[in-house]
């Protein structure tokens, strides 16, 4: 492929999937230096795989480099092993309630990082994006019941990670 | 944790909006990619790109650990020796012969502003003799392979030789030092001695005694950028010294960079007067390495007029001087150059050897300018650089000055001439706004 033909289908693919990186990236980081990192590292891969996401798989390639640039975003993260602490913060909300909600989405969101491609994607649509097991089946390439399967797996290791740190 | 809380923590992150600044950054982000596929003359190979945004950062990054290291050694004898206890430790210190310890050094954050953010990993061993020199063992890990890589150092005084051994690219490279570095640099190179008189030279703050593995002792801190000739950004150093034998046990390092790179170390593992043998100093080069490049590299002089060839080489480049004279936010500004530039060459328009051979025929004169500040930093010269505000046309405004008597100063003005003026004409020179 040529390159103009490469740049042009980059900015169809930019321009039809930017808001959707935007919310998913930003859901799975919750910070913005590593939002950043990983939007990125989003981009770079939409330009390196960018003859793959013509068809009708350009959905599910497209959640497979979010969530390959957020896990490589969250392996790059130095020395803080993930503490981050920047939800809204709710004014009346109470202060070691508030600390407590931010630590455990931080830690989530760490642990999803960490997750096998399949399971992170399968939490990711489910809970992130709220879409439906039909839904996440065709961009997992599975039967509804593999879904739903994934989706447990997920939550299953997610348990027993969040578990292992309480 | 339960099912009902996690899948509670789930669906809030779920519904959480994008702020508005994160929107901004994400378009940025956006822009700038799109922006630098779009350069002119963009190379119809993707390797080329991937070789800029991945390799070539991982290796610039890599290379500005390696540039920290030596800068680390750098002749920096400070004239005053501001407490007798460390002024003890160096004196202690200056009975030792040879010196072995480790350094591990972390890396973080972009070279360039939009480019990804590397994350780089090394761990060196270093041994310097007195005598024969130094060698260095650093092992890497590629961020983005993670591959392990290894390099060899070794620092030959009596050569006037530096020479790098890339065993996993069968390649070695050669630099070439003046006398001048030369001389300076059999004394101190990246020693641990150096760093003691280069905190003694810095203001730095006792901590008092503390405990590291069941050694007493005690520790020194400084936040003063002079302590690395102000060539960083933001610097906190802490040395650690045994109470009993007034030898040090550990450095922990810390310094940022334009706020976009981060450089983590610690320095441990020190043992003193080890045995050594002449050979260990000598390189060792298989008869299948390749010279990289083949003619070998020189080092940059540290002289005014190495300087000021620097400053209208980075001119020529850029049409205008450096933002800053320190070093790694020049480097940083040279980066960004020098990968705009790769990205305008055509594939095969120069081999690998001949694209490296002249970066660092570029590289060198213009930190030639950034190892001149340093050093005047680091003798007190009182050096101020104005190219923020004077550019290659304010020929009669002070880019850059220095002491160099009491009421004498050196001047290198808009124009790149230089000429010695009293304080007095100075303060005029400097009431001018640049034209």
């Amino acid at each position: 492929m040529k390159h103009s033909e490469r740049l042009e289908l980059f900015e169809n693919v930019r321009a039809r999937y930017s808001v959707f990186l935007t919310s998913v990236l930003w859901k799975l980081t919750g910070d913005k230096e590593l939002f950043t990192e990983a939007m990125q590292y989003s981009l770079f891969g939409i330009w390196q795989h960018v003859e793959k996401l013509k068809g009708e798989k350009a959905g599910a390639y497209i959640y497979r480099i979010a969530l390959t640039a957020n896990s490589k975003a969250w392996r790059n993260r130095v020395g803080r092993n993930g503490e981050i602490l920047n939800d809204p913060i709710d004014p009346a909300e109470d202060a070691d309630e508030r600390l407590d909600r931010a630590e455990s989405a931080a830690i989530v969101r760490r642990e999803i990082s960490r997750l096998p491609k399949k399971q992170a994607g399968a939490i990711v649509m489910r809970y992130l994006e709220q879409q439906d097991y039909q839904a996440i089946a065709e961009k997992l390439s599975c039967s509804k019941a593999g879904a739903r399967s994934n989706v447990s797996r997920a939550m299953a290791t997610l348990k027993s990670k969040l578990a292992a740190l309480v | 944790m339960n099912d009902d809380r996690l899948e509670e923590i789930l669906n809030s992150i779920g519904a959480e909006e994008i702020p508005a600044e994160v929107r901004g950054i994400a378009q940025d982000a956006s822009n700038n990619f799109n922006k630098f596929l779009r350069q002119p003359s963009q190379p119809a190979k993707p390797s080329l790109l991937e070789l800029i945004m991945r390799s070539r950062t991982t290796k610039l990054a890599a290379a500005a650990v390696i540039v920290i290291a030596v800068l680390a050694g750098l002749p920096f004898l400070p004239k005053n020796t501001a407490s007798v206890t460390l002024a003890g430790v160096a004196e202690r210190l200056g009975q030792v012969k040879a010196i072995m310890y480790k350094m591990k050094m972390h890396v973080t954050g972009s070279m360039v502003p939009g480019m990804p953010q590397v994350s780089q990993d090394m761990e060196s061993t270093i041994i310097i003799s007195n005598d024969f020199g130094m060698k260095m063992e650093i092992d890497m890990t590629d961020p983005n392979t993670g591959k392990k890589m290894t390099q060899q150092m070794y620092l030959v005084p009596d050569s006037k030789l530096m020479v790098m051994v890339m065993p996993e690219q069968k390649r070695f490279t050669r630099m070439e030092f003046t006398d001048d570095l030369l001389a300076q640099m059999k004394k101190q190179n990246n020693d641990p001695r150096e760093m003691i008189k280069q905190m003694m030279g810095a203001k730095y703050t006792d901590l008092g005694k503390s405990d590291i593995n069941g050694i007493e002792v005690e520790g020194f801190k400084t936040t003063d950028p002079a302590i690395y000739g102000s060539a960083m950004g933001d610097v906190k150093v802490t040395l650690w010294v045994d109470a009993a034998t007034w030898l040090p046990v550990l450095v922990e390092m810390d310094m940022t960079i334009n706020e976009k790179m981060r450089i983590t170390g610690t320095i441990y593992d020190y043992q003193w007067n080890v045995p050594v043998d002449k050979s260990i100093f000598e390189p060792v080069i298989p008869a299948d390495y390749e010279a990289f490049p083949k003619e070998g590299m020189k080092m940059p002089e540290m002289t005014e007029e190495a300087a000021i060839e620097g400053l209208k080489i980075f001119a020529d480049l850029c049409g205008h001087y450096p933002k800053q004279a320190n070093m790694m936010d020049l480097m940083q500004e040279m980066t960004a150059v020098m990968i705009e530039q790769a990205s305008k060459e055509k594939p095969g328009d120069m081999t690998e050897t001949e694209r490296v051979t002249k970066a660092m025929e570029t590289m060198r004169p213009v930190q030639s300018f950034a190892l001149l500040y340093m050093t005047l930093v680091q003798d007190k010269k009182e050096p101020v650089y104005y190219g923020e505000s004077v550019g290659p046309d304010d020929i009669g405004a002070v880019l850059m000055r220095w002491k160099t008597a009491q009421n004498e100063y050196r001047v290198i003005f808009g124009d790149l001439s230089a000429r010695t003026v009293t304080g007095e004409q100075l303060a005029e020179l400097e009431k001018q706004p640049p034209k």
